[in-house]
């Protein structure tokens, strides 16, 4: 299907130029859960370059209520190739590579990238990712808890990093309550944010965007 | 003044997003803690202080955008016209 008819319906929205942005971008997404699961297929729909997905689990009962690549038929399998599956099938015109992993302080960023978005579901793999990333890399961070969840964008070496504005943060014991509609809200944030840093407009660089979906509260705090 | 920002979880809990209290003289964070729940109709200090008075990991507070845990933690000081933000953060994803 050629890209014209493919994506008339956003190229409607934002133009021919953006679109050969996004065609010509190179995203890393860590994490392929509630987060991940949304980011990349709208990464994916929305025709960018090439996507590194980067996670290491299997694909459990749990996760279906809101990941939302995957179904019934794939618990037990790997996430990673159950979601390159899936966006194959979503969009065969761009390119998929998968790096099995968990995210620790051996991990290596690819040379190629354009931006990271993590979707991760622990700070300290946020902060091995934050370390492998190169210098002027833009990163757009998300995290979901309950019904609240947050998005912001950072830029390496710019930017306040990671581990020194969230040093002190608690990861949870046990199972963190996720719910399927805010997993797939901050996700889609999150997305649309990614599409902003390519387009050079971030709205959230340096500025956090934090959400209480069960009273529908939105506000930002400058970091 | 002193501007105090709750935010996520906190801002649920105390029903409030922002407020302005009065700068005091050579305050420190820890100083300023219980002056801003007499402030406060609920109780939230148990929240950000163990039993010991000390930092419990989950809420971060930033001074001006700086994390105390950066600067001199409890005992960072606060002058008038800072901004003073209380954010626990959602980890999961």
């Amino acid at each position: 299907m050629a890209s014209s008819v493919r994506y008339n319906r956003q190229v409607l929205q934002w133009g021919e130029e953006k679109q050969e942005q996004i065609e010509q971008a190179v995203i890393l997404i860590a994490g392929l859960g509630g987060l991940g699961a949304t980011v990349s297929q709208l990464l994916a729909r929305a025709g960018v370059g090439k996507l590194y997905l980067v996670d290491d689990a299997l694909v459990d009962w749990p996760d279906l209520n809101r990941q939302l690549l995957y179904s019934e038929g794939d618990v037990g399998l790997p996430k990673l190739k159950m979601a390159q599956t899936q966006l194959e099938q979503i969009n065969s015109q761009i390119n998929i590579e998968v790096i099995e992993k968990r995210i620790d302080s051996s991990f290596c960023c690819p040379a190629d990238i354009t931006l990271v978005v993590d979707c991760l579901d622990n700070y300290t793999s946020r902060f091995d990712l934050e370390e492998s990333l190169p210098q002027s890399t833009y990163l757009v961070h998300g995290a979901i808890e309950g019904d609240q969840g947050q998005v912001l964008t950072i830029r390496k070496g710019d930017s306040q990093p990671l581990i020194q504005l969230f040093a002190g943060t608690r990861q949870p014991r046990g199972t963190i309550p996720v719910t399927g509609a805010n997993a797939v809200t901050i996700g889609s944030l999150m997305a649309n944010e990614v599409f902003q840093v390519i387009f050079g407009q971030p709205n959230l660089l340096n500025r956090c965007l934090v959400i209480g979906l069960g009273d529908l509260h939105f506000s930002f705090l400058d970091i | 003044m002193i501007k105090i920002e709750f935010y996520s979880l906190l801002r649920l809990l105390l029903k409030q997003e922002k407020l302005a209290l009065p700068s005091v003289q050579e305050e420190t964070i820890r100083e300023l803690l219980p002056r801003l729940q007499q402030q406060l109709s609920t109780p939230f200090l148990h929240k950000l202080l163990d039993k010991k008075g000390e930092l419990i990991p989950g809420t971060i507070i930033l001074i001006n955008r700086r994390n105390i845990l950066h600067l001199n933690k409890l005992e960072t000081p606060v002058h008038s016209g800072d901004v003073v933000a209380f954010f626990p953060p959602g980890a999961g994803g």
